[in-house]
């Protein structure tokens, strides 16, 4: 397997805040790969980086072998990253299938000019992507509410649909800002078995995560964060017997008693 | 597993497989919005009834004003006599019929029996007879123009106005009641479609105050280009511009250096409104990109300085292109060898000159609609509503947002282009920040969004500064005479402008916080912020 995503030093300094300090990791391609770490360790920090969101203060962001490092958000989308929010970011006022083909703006091609006049390419374009944004709502089971308003759906399928939007870009990484928060656990385990279908379905799979459960249960690899500092990397029964990793989370002196 | 009983609790449980009554509630709000599309329906008939109550009164007033022999419907009635006479008895007993059928309808809603408000094959007819009447007295108008039409009284001035208008006002109300489940289910091309039938009727109703037409109907029809236009920036991008009116100078200024003796250049007019349009849109372009990094308040401050700027450069005759105070000279439209100016008296001019105007508006119309419905749209709500989520989307938005402030600017140009030949005089005084405010208000007023929302609110606006302030103190003055009130003569409403602005924003938004015509999303908005607000207070008193 070939490395898909090479993060190589980033670094994000706010003011005096080393929010990211020099972290260096790989994503194999179709691979699931999850980050973990306490409150406040730079994850969300690492994927805004990765996405374009922040400017990085040093180092470099390879994908596809290709440097990212530096290009707006909308570029790297089109490259095939794509990503949902932790506090989930849908646009509450349209429609979730308007959402959807939000999602495919970065594949499609109609200019100012065909858009003003209607012409048939334009208009075969729309209809196409309508019909793909329902087949994608269809795919994430929402498919009945594609005319309801983003923001009147409930939690749940509120994630579903931000991954919907993610997915209409036609991504080859897909980034999940902690997928799971607020999910009770029937939708836990539905999204366990979505997440594993998709990546069955040729896509890799970076996600920030919580829940030990999903992470345990879905991971190849782990990658814990603390500090803004990678402390452990591996698979995760490894990084799971880490005494680094358990001190991170429980305080110095808890791995001995995990052991005892 | 105690975690998982908790979990369990929560709310958000509805899950993939929710029942249909909570998807029925989910899903409620787009059948809610359906059943309030009633709004054009409103717009149409009110307009109709105003038309109709105006045409039979219009000669009385003219009357009172100016010692005229006044002739109206009301006049045809009582003669017996003509074909005009006859058509008239014909609409109007159509008219009965109609307002039969209406008052089964409220019968029908008040016992709960029989099926109102559906569109049925009957009414549609009638809607169609009405038209159909109405085309056919135009055309009978034209034809005995010189002849007794309208029974034995000789036609003054006012004659052809008022049967205009009680005509269309027939066509309009007949056209609302007949077609009304059509037009609630297509607000929009209804509203266009009776917009643009009585904008093309409109020099007609007022054939004989040209200076009406001149003046009035070529001004609405800028300010509705003007509002189109805003709307792009505001409604679609969600950007607030306060200073719109400088595109607009740009526009008017571009005009007059092309076609004005300053330069020299004597272009076509149907070159001279593209080229106008196009260095529009460039400035806008150019403005709004150090505005790009700013939101809200900020974004508003920094237009604001450049509705500022571009009247202080031509106050100051920057690089002697703009003529100072005193402004420049444009000459009125010109169209090459085919000259409008030539075609025959000014009213004949101007009704061209008009009617080319709404052509142009008819095409903005839809340029501007397929945008809304495209890619670009998508684009431009998406970043009203979560410019950080569009980015990481996939949706560029620094090209997009200029092209917002492009493609406004360029629809302001076209007005401007069209306001500088109008007025024979570019000059800086035209294009104030009171511009941009009261575009900003025709906006506002209309429903932020909606085009058809927000032409009403411009048509409106234009109908209030040319129409009503001005008649208002007229009317003033003849009723001081008539009561022998001195207090009432003399005072000039239109000095009173931004007051009576200033009271129709306040009183729509506590009416109509959304607008006249809101669209759709604007409305479900606020229903979402009413709501979340009666959720606090609620939990506030709750505490209490």
């Amino acid at each position: 397997m070939s490395a898909l995503l090479e993060i190589d030093g980033i670094t994000k300094v706010f003011g005096g805040l080393r929010a990211v300090s020099n972290v260096s990791f790989e994503v194999e391609e179709g691979a699931i790969v999850s980050m973990i770490g306490p409150n406040g360790a730079g994850k969300t920090t690492a994927f805004n980086c990765i996405t374009g969101l922040y400017p990085l203060s040093d180092g470099t962001i390879r994908f596809k072998g290709k440097k990212i490092t530096g290009m707006p958000p909308h570029r790297i989308t089109r490259l095939g990253i794509t990503r949902t929010f932790q506090n989930i970011r849908l646009f509450s006022f349209m429609t979730a299938v308007d959402n959807v083909m939000v999602g495919e703006h970065s594949r499609m091609h109609a200019k100012v000019w065909d858009a003003v006049f209607r012409t048939p390419s334009e208009r075969r374009e729309e209809r196409d992507v309508e019909q793909r944004a329902l087949a994608t709502l269809r795919r994430l089971g929402i498919e009945r509410y594609a005319d309801a308003y983003a923001r009147n759906l409930p939690y749940g399928l509120q994630r579903r649909l931000e991954i919907a939007r993610a997915l209409a870009s036609g991504p080859s990484l897909l980034l999940l800002d902690e997928p799971a928060a607020g999910l009770n656990q029937r939708e836990k385990r539905e999204l366990m078995e979505l997440i594993a279908e998709l990546r069955s379905g040729g896509l890799t799979i970076f996600l920030i995560e919580h829940d030990m459960r999903v992470v345990m249960g879905i991971s190849d690899r782990i990658v814990v964060l603390d500090h803004g500092e990678k402390i452990a990397e591996g698979a995760p029964q490894a990084v799971r017997a880490n005494p680094r990793v358990i001190e991170a989370y429980l305080g110095s002196g808890a791995s001995e008693m995990q052991v005892s | 597993m105690p975690d998982e009983v908790t979990e369990s609790a929560v709310p958000s449980d509805v899950a993939v497989t929710a029942p249909d009554d909570v998807a029925a509630e989910i899903l409620g709000v787009s059948d809610d919005a359906e059943h309030e599309e009633t709004g054009v329906l409103w717009v149409i008939a009110l307009s109709g009834i105003a038309l109709i109550v105006c045409g039979w009164f219009l000669p009385w007033y003219v009357e009172l004003t100016a010692n005229g022999i006044g002739f109206s419907p009301m006049d045809a009635v009582l003669t017996f006599t003509g074909i005009g006479t006859a058509c008239l008895y014909v609409v109007g007993l159509g008219m009965l019929g109609l307002i039969g059928g209406a008052l089964y309808d409220v019968f029908c809603l008040a016992t709960h029996r029989g099926t109102p408000f559906r569109f049925s094959n009957q009414r549609a007819v009638i809607a169609i007879c009405g038209v159909a009447a109405v085309t056919a007295i135009s055309i009978l108008i034209g034809v005995f123009h010189e002849e007794p039409l309208f029974g034995n009284l000789s036609p003054f001035a006012v004659t052809d106005n008022a049967v205009w208008m009680t005509l269309t006002g027939f066509a309009l109300c007949a056209f609302a009641y007949g077609m009304r489940g059509w037009i609630s289910h297509h607000g929009g091309i209804a509203f266009t479609a009776v917009a643009f039938a009585v904008g093309a009727a409109f020099p007609m109703i007022f054939n004989q105050s040209a200076d009406f037409v001149g003046w009035g109907a070529r001004f609405a029809a800028i300010y509705v280009l003007l509002a189109l236009g805003l709307n792009v920036v505001v409604g679609f991008a969600g950007l607030l511009d306060l200073g719109y009116a400088a595109f607009f100078a740009i526009g008017a200024y571009t005009t007059a250096a092309l076609s004005g003796p300053h330069y020299g250049l004597h272009l076509p007019f149907w070159v001279i409104i593209f080229l106008g349009a196009a260095v529009a849109s460039l400035f806008g372009a150019v403005l709004g990109a150090p505005t790009l990094r700013l939101r809200g308040d900020y974004l508003a401050i920094v237009t604001l300085g450049f509705g500022e700027i571009i009247p202080d450069l031509a106050t100051n005759n920057v690089f002697g292109a703009t003529g100072g105070p005193n402004g420049l000279q444009a000459y009125p439209a010109s169209f090459g060898s085919f000259n409008l100016a030539q075609l025959g008296a000014i009213p004949a001019n101007t009704k061209y000159y008009f009617w080319m105007l709404l052509v142009l508006v008819a095409l903005v119309v839809v340029a501007l609609r397929n945008l809304e419905r495209s890619r670009l749209g998508r684009a431009w709500v998406a970043i009203r509503e979560d410019e950080i989520a569009a980015a990481a989307t996939g949706i560029n938005t620094v090209s997009t947002k200029l092209l917002a402030f492009a493609i406004g600017a360029s629809v302001s140009g076209f007005a401007g282009a069209f306001f500088g030949a109008m007025l024979g005089i570019v000059a800086p005084e035209n294009f104030q920040f009171a511009v941009s405010v009261t575009v900003l208000s025709t906006v506002v007023l209309g429903g932020i969004g909606n085009i058809a929302g927000v032409a009403v609110g411009a048509i409106l606006i234009a109908f209030l500064i040319n129409w009503v302030l001005p008649y208002m103190t007229e009317w003033t003055t003849t009723l001081s005479r008539v009561t022998g009130a001195t207090q009432l003569a003399g005072v000039d409403f239109s000095r009173y402008q931004y007051m009576f602005y200033g009271l129709i924003l306040i009183g729509i938004m506590l009416l109509r916080p959304a607008g006249l015509l809101p669209s759709r999303a604007r409305k479900v908005e606020l229903v979402a912020a009413t709501e979340s607000e009666t959720e606090s207070l609620a939990a506030l008193q709750g505490q209490a």
